[in-house]
């Protein structure tokens, strides 16, 4: 690490490492400065000229974005002529944009929009007749459409194809006010992390056809989980919305910046398995197929344990959170039946990259390992317990613990999934996460540590 | 006036770009130099000679030269800028066309100097006839063991204006989109590839032979002190002779342009001056009248010498048209990166659009001035701030002729 020096901005010293960027400064120290291009996972390009400052001794305004850190440097990023600068350079930004904010999906998360509050508010001198036109829905593959009169040619989409992903199908074409963002004739963005682009456009030029003109943004409320789609543990946010009198609803899935587990980004995968999440659920207790309740099945619970005791095998799902695993294992301690954690049906090396994806596809795979569960698959089972564990087991009767709906059972009891519920899981790195409950639902099914409670009591 | 010949010595020579006229009249000679001059010893006499960049900026090229390592991992190139696109300049097709065994000496001067073993030449897309020329002669020289050491590459450009910007070049030469990259907070080299690359115009390279051969001295005693040596400055709009002529820094533009282009056409009045290609701005008739042509003297009147070529407009001219057509240019020609420049460039076009429909009011003018002062000094290049000045230079000189037609 190099030196740390001492810088003034605003008529304040900030202790921070010699040559670092400037930009990465203001944002840390959440000192206000306006910006598109820049970002940290992409690195400075310095073309949308937002992010101006003064800095004593420089004759021009500087951008923060292409600014190392020197000792004794003396920054100003609040003065009177800095905000001018902006604000002219955010008019230009504006003049050929089609202001079409109330049908714009982006409206509520736009940086366009909140620098205008913060640095425009000037009325319009252009009419939209005399505005550049360019292609308004161009749908560019891997769900994500652009819209390019939106566009601020920040370069973020391009630049993520060309220095993340490496695929290289997005770039610019045309000069001046006539440049665009396009794919290469006849091909398409087609990668598996392509949606992250969506979440990198600081405007509404690429929207997510999966997610857009469903829920306006300021509607949903935000939990912060860990995606189940495999044992990376990439951190999420579940946007989710319970509208007066309906049930709460997952609208998507969007990537948490963990910069030791998945940085900014997620896979597309990942991101659109909340679709999974919600549909086909498993909402009433049956038994042979008969809708039954509450006091019943505890009922019949009780009798097939009695009638089993000595031939009754636990199998855990290596998804549920680690004090669900914990609890039923300790649970089945106590009715002295067999525990087995069976992994093999999780591996997928065909899933499996070298950026975020990994072959083995369940979240809380290490705890399973960790704990010295058997892995292997049970036979010759008198009475099953399975706690939602996705491969068919062969058992003379069998009790599921099921999210969503399956194979008829014997007896099916009803469970909240990971995102109705709170607990942590371990990644494949040995990190300890936790996952906040984000969604309730009008009919909530009981969590597993619920359940068993309730078979007890 | 004085007659100088350091880089177009050779022109008037039938078939003067063939490898056995050009050495009947000296080509190559100055190899033979090298045997006793260290590439530093070299690099000194350019030094000493005071030699100026020749594309339009007009920085020292020894200092630049001497940026590149002698002692390097890393292999180092020579990129001959020929992507001469600035509106009113078309000196160095001379060069390539007229004497291209004179470029391909001062190539082979220049990478012994700088120990590059290849040099690439970017030509503008529209030189093709000329790049066939050039082309010959590299293969005429290859065909006679000049080339053994240095290997030349002839690469076209598409025919964007900022591939003639250095770093934009070298971001084309790469194979990408041509966008100027972001500056170095020190001094040090261009880089092609990640490689130390020194770029030069194509006359900054063919005057190094003329210097190898007679010494730095014998350069300096052209041109003014602060401006040694020559130019091929140019001329071309309403004079009797438009063309390519040679002559020292220094000299008045009125005499240079009543000496060679015989004077004004038709004998009308002059009204204004575009000095040194399009983006140098305008100068009325007054100031061409006291204007020298060196760096110096059109600095001291806000205007820089550019690639000395003269755009000479005569007393009917509409300065509103003049300045119209040059923002359609830049309008056109904006890379597109920087949101000042990308946006500007159309903005300020549609306004002096509607200025000359006669659409405009005098709110029109201030925004003008407004939009080009944020187009100044904010960008990564300097294609904005040159546009920004060359609307400044207009309104300044010439701002009745826009008041009249609002």
């Amino acid at each position: 690490m190099s030196k740390m020096i001492e810088i003034i901005v605003d008529n304040k010293t900030y202790s921070v490492e010699e040559g670092s960027l400037l930009i990465d400064l203001l944002i840390k120290e959440e000192i206000k400065v306006p910006y598109f291009c820049y970002h940290e996972s992409l690195g400075a390009d310095g073309n949308c000229r937002m992010c101006m400052v003064e800095i004593a001794g420089q004759k021009r305004p500087q951008i923060a974005c292409d600014t190392f850190i020197k000792a004794g440097m003396e920054v100003n990023s609040k003065s009177e002529n800095i905000n001018k600068v902006r604000t002219n350079i955010l008019e230009l930004e504006l003049i050929n944009h089609p202001v079409d904010c109330p049908t714009c999906d982006q409206a509520g998360e736009c940086s366009l929009q909140d620098f205008y509050m913060d640095y425009g508010l000037h009325d319009a001198k252009v009419s939209i007749a005399e505005k550049v036109k360019h292609e308004k829905h161009v749908d560019l593959g891997s769900n994500v459409m652009l819209d390019q009169e939106r566009c601020v040619l920040c370069t973020r989409c391009t630049r993520f194809t060309d220095k993340i992903t490496h695929t290289h199908e997005l770039g610019i074409v045309g000069r001046g006010d006539e440049a665009k963002v396009s794919t290469m004739p006849g091909r398409k963005l087609d990668n598996p992390y392509a949606m992250n682009v969506v979440d990198l456009c600081p405007v509404g030029a690429l929207t997510s056809k999966d997610f857009r003109f469903h829920q306006r943004v300021w509607f949903l409320k935000s939990a912060a989980s860990v995606c189940q789609g495999c044992a990376k543990g990439c951190n999420i946010y579940i946007d989710h919305n319970k509208p007066k009198y309906q049930d709460d609803v997952i609208y998507r899935f969007r990537p948490r910046r963990n910069d030791e587990v998945n940085g900014f980004f997620i896979c597309d995968e990942g991101r659109l398995s909340y679709k999974e999440l919600e549909t086909n659920r498993q909402e009433s207790i049956l038994f042979e197929g008969e809708v039954i309740d509450e006091m019943e099945v505890i009922e019949r619970y009780k009798a097939l344990l009695s009638q089993y005791r000595g031939e009754v095998t636990v199998v855990i799902d290596a998804n549920l959170y680690s004090e669900e695993i914990e609890a039923i294992v300790t649970y089945a301690k106590s009715i002295e039946a067999k525990v087995y954690a069976p992994l093999a049906c999780y591996d997928d090396p065909s899933f499996a990259d070298e950026m975020l994806k990994s072959a083995k596809r369940a979240a809380n795979y290490a705890t399973v390992i960790e704990m010295g569960l058997e892995t292997s698959m049970p036979t010759d089972i008198g009475l099953l317990i399975n706690f939602n564990h996705p491969t068919p087991i062969k058992a003379k009767t069998e009790i599921f613990f099921s999210t969503h709906q399956g194979d008829r059972k014997n007896l099916i009891f009803p469970i909240a999934a990971f995102s109705e519920n709170s607990g942590s899981l371990t990644n494949e790195d040995g990190i300890v996460q936790w996952c906040e409950k984000a969604v309730e639902k009008n009919s909530q099914a009981p969590t597993i540590i619920r359940w068993i409670e309730k078979v007890q009591e | 006036m004085r007659e100088i010949e350091i880089v177009s010595r050779k022109f008037s020579f039938e078939n003067s770009h063939t490898l056995s006229v050009a050495q009947d009249h000296g080509a190559y000679k100055n190899l033979e130099k090298l045997k006793e001059l260290a590439p530093t010893e070299v690099i000194e006499i350019i030094k000493e000679s005071g030699l100026r960049g020749k594309g339009g900026g007009g920085a020292p090229a020894g200092a630049k030269w001497a940026l590149m390592p002698q002692e390097s991992e890393k292999p180092s190139f020579l990129v001959v800028n020929c992507d001469e696109s600035e509106p009113g300049t078309f000196k160095d097709r001379q060069i390539i066309t007229k004497d291209p065994h004179l470029l391909i000496e001062g190539i082979l001067l220049t990478c012994y100097a700088i120990k590059a073993k290849h040099a690439y030449v970017y030509i503008r897309g529209e030189y093709a006839q000329y790049q066939d020329v050039l082309q010959g002669a590299v293969d005429e020289a290859y065909a006679a063991g000049l080339l053994d050491e240095v290997d030349i590459t002839l690469h076209r450009g598409a025919g964007a204006y900022i591939c003639g910007e250095k770093s934009a070049l070298l971001e084309s030469l790469e194979g990408k989109r041509g966008h100027p990259r972001l500056k170095p907070k020190q001094p040090e080299p261009e880089w092609y590839f990640g490689n130390p690359t020194l770029v030069n115009n194509v006359e900054t390279i063919a005057s190094v032979p003329f210097i190898i051969e007679h010494g730095a001295d014998a350069y300096r005693a052209y041109g003014t002190p602060k401006s040694p040596g020559s130019l091929l400055f140019a001329m071309s709009g309403h004079v009797e002779k438009p063309g390519v002529y040679e002559a020292e820094f220094g000299v008045s533009m009125m005499e240079y342009i009543n000496h060679y282009g015989g004077g004004v056409k038709n004998g009308k009045k002059l009204k204004a001056v575009i000095p040194g290609g399009a983006s140098t701005g305008v100068m009325t008739a007054a100031e061409a009248e006291n204007a020298t042509l060196d760096y110096e003297s059109l600095r001291s009147i806000g205007l820089s010498l550019g690639t000395g070529g003269m755009i000479v407009m005569d007393e009917d001219t509409c300065m509103v048209s003049v300045l119209k057509n040059l923002l359609e240019f830049y309008h056109e020609e904006s890379c597109g990166q920087c949101t000042p420049c990308r946006e500007g460039t159309g903005w300020v076009d549609k306004l002096v659009g509607k200025i000359l429909d006669r659409r405009g009011t005098s709110e029109d003018i201030d925004r003008l001035l407004e939009v080009a002062e944020t187009m100044n000094g904010k960008t990564i290049c300097v294609f904005a701030p040159a546009v920004s000045a060359v609307i400044v230079s207009f309104l300044s000189r010439f701002r009745d002729e826009f008041e009249a037609v609002l």
